[in-house]
């Protein structure tokens, strides 16, 4: 269901996000300054349309794969990979910058015990 | 009064006296007073030392507490001191590490690389290998810095401390000062400088930064040896380069240099856009061009934080400063704590939308002008500035003055375009931001299959 909704959401975000009001606002930003800008509002359309587009089709994919009960489409696995692979990697920091932490205590002990041994 | 007391009062009266007299005693245009009054301020901040140069340090990146004139003047303070002499940075490190340096480390330069009022830096070399927080091993003889806080720093800023702690308790009962709210800045001040003095805090920053950024192969950040490191002490890798603030024309022959400048701001945006944390205080003093083309990233000092929601605002006041839209730039930096009467609203849209024709749309785009326009605007019309909106605005004024370091012709407005527009359309397209706008997504599509 929530595929559905993400799906349906998706959906509604390409109207949703090229409506009147950023189109206008777009066009406003390129009429103050006709020339050098003239490129960018229409790089912008087209690049957010592209990636809305680009999401339409993986979710489009998931969906069809959840609704015909067989194993997530590739694209989905290579996502949760890269979810466990970036959580592993921040724990493995969190531990790391632990250490670090140790270390410099370990070090400032070990100077207290140096004076009191002067 | 102590004796720190009467000298603290003696500088601020001489330079209160002289900024007066500069000023033509008041009969000089307004703006032209302030810059004179900024002027005065920051000599005294130098001529009192440590404390008052970090306060004025600290106040240059916070347009929301002083004017403009005042940012602009107080991050040309200079903290060139005279070196401390070798045998009391060899007492520092005995007394914070355990053992004098020659024990520590296979080699120690007696001679600082730099000095500064609150540490000073000495190269040195590593006895030992040593595996930093990221992974990186760095090997026996790797060469280090050794930052050290100057001995007596500490001492002097505390009484220091203690004087203004005085001055602030009577200004707060003196109504024209007490709505500055001395007391709570004064706090602020020393929480801010208790993180500076401790050198650790400044070691975890860059750590983190490192991490963030450990996907880019132009971002350097040292490594921090942390068995080297105390709270007085911190030990990371040297690096080796041509420092931004001195970058020549030899060596700006030898890089890309507008590949760099142009990274550069998309570091900046990612850190303010993506992590959520960001460098506050990133002069050309604080960046290293290295010998292999890369930008090592030094001195964590002063750093900022954005919330998601924030960055989500930040990404759309850009991006609509960008495409030169001033009424959507501030609706957006509403969501940032910007409130704006609705008596002036029109006026300063109006002025807003000048500045931007004036400053933004021409090339190269000049983000400084801008930016002192429409805080003098913001003043000008009695508009509060929030804090983070402040600390964020002037940020980015000194990534483009650290950009055209780099490259003196960059417009950093063009240059951050792409990278901004593609985050605000990715933000939009998150999975949890959808779910939130659902409830509008979903009205918005059954109108659509209702028409
Ligand atoms: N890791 C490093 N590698 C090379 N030079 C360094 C390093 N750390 C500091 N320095 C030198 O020391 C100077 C001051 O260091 P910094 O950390 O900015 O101290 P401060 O906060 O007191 O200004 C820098 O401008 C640079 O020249």
């Amino acid at each position: 269901m929530r595929d559905v909704l993400r799906f349906l959401a998706a959906w509604a975000l390409v109207h949703e996000s090229a409506d009147e009001g950023w189109r206008a606002a777009v066009t406003r930003g390129a009429g103050l300054s006709p020339g050098d800008l003239e490129r960018g509002p229409d790089d912008f359309v087209d690049g957010l349309a592209a990636l809305v587009d680009a999401e339409k089709e993986r979710l489009k994919h998931e969906l069809a794969a959840d609704g015909a009960g067989v194993a997530p489409t590739e694209g989905a696995s290579d996502r949760r990979d890269a979810d466990l692979t970036a959580a592993l990697e921040a724990v493995r920091f969190d531990l790391a910058e632990l250490r670090g932490r140790i270390e410099s205590l370990q070090t400032s002990v070990d100077a207290l015990h140096a004076e009191r041994d002067d | 009064m102590s004796a720190r007391g009467r000298a603290i009062a003696a500088v601020a009266l001489r330079s209160g006296a002289s900024a007066a007299w500069r000023s033509g005693l008041g009969l000089r245009p307004r703006a032209e007073r302030r810059r004179a009054v900024a002027r005065a301020l920051r000599l005294a901040c130098e001529a009192l030392g440590p404390t008052f140069i970090k306060l004025g340090q600290l106040a240059s990146v916070r347009p929301d507490l002083v004017t403009p004139e005042m940012v602009f003047e107080l991050e040309r303070l200079q903290d060139r001191v005279p070196a401390v002499p070798v045998d009391a940075i060899r007492d520092v490190i005995r007394r914070e590490l355990g053992a004098a340096p020659e024990h520590l480390f296979a080699s120690f330069d007696p001679e600082p690389i730099a000095t500064a009022s609150i540490a000073q830096v000495h190269e040195a070399t590593l006895a030992a290998p040593y595996r930093s927080v990221n992974g990186r091993l760095l090997g026996a003889g790797a060469r280090v810095a050794v930052k050290v806080v100057r001995p007596g720093v500490a001492r002097l800023i505390a009484d220091d401390l203690a004087v203004a702690r005085r001055w602030a308790e009577r200004a707060e009962r003196m109504r024209w000062l007490a709505r500055w709210g001395p007391n709570a800045l004064l706090r602020e001040f020393e929480s801010s400088l208790a993180r500076e003095l401790d050198l650790r805090v400044e070691g975890r920053v860059g750590d983190r930064f490192a991490f963030d950024f450990a996907d880019d192969p132009l971002v350097m950040v040292p490594a921090v040896v942390w068995t080297h490191t105390t709270r007085s002490v911190l030990t990371s890798e040297f690096v080796d380069g041509w420092l931004l603030s001195e970058l020549g024309e030899a060596e700006r022959a030898g890089i890309d240099a507008r590949a760099l400048a142009t990274h550069g701001a998309e570091v900046f945006m990612r850190q303010v856009l993506v992590f959520g944390r960001y460098h506050a205080d990133l002069h050309p003093a604080n960046l290293i061009v290295t010998r292999d083309g890369r930008i090592g990233y030094i001195d964590f000092g002063i750093a900022g934080r954005t919330t998601p929601p924030q960055r989500e605002a930040i990404a759309q006041v850009l991006v609509a400063t960008a495409y030169g839209d001033a009424d959507r730039a501030l609706r957006a930096s509403r969501a940032l704590g910007l409130e704006v009467p609705e008596a002036v609203e029109p006026a300063l849209r109006r002025g807003v939308a000048r500045l931007m024709r004036a400053h933004l749309a021409r090339s190269p785009a000049d983000v400084r002008g801008f930016v002192t326009g429409f805080l003098g605007l913001l003043a000008e019309h009695r508009i509060a500035i929030p804090e983070g909106y402040g600390m964020l605005v002037k940020a980015l004024v000194t990534v483009e003055g650290v950009a055209r370091a780099i490259d003196p012709d960059i417009d950093l407005i063009e240059a951050s375009k792409p990278f901004t527009t593609r985050l605000v359309a990715e933000q939009l397209l998150r999975p949890e931001r959808l779910r939130e706008r659902l409830p509008a997504a979903l009205r918005a599509a059954l109108a659509e299959l209702m028409a």
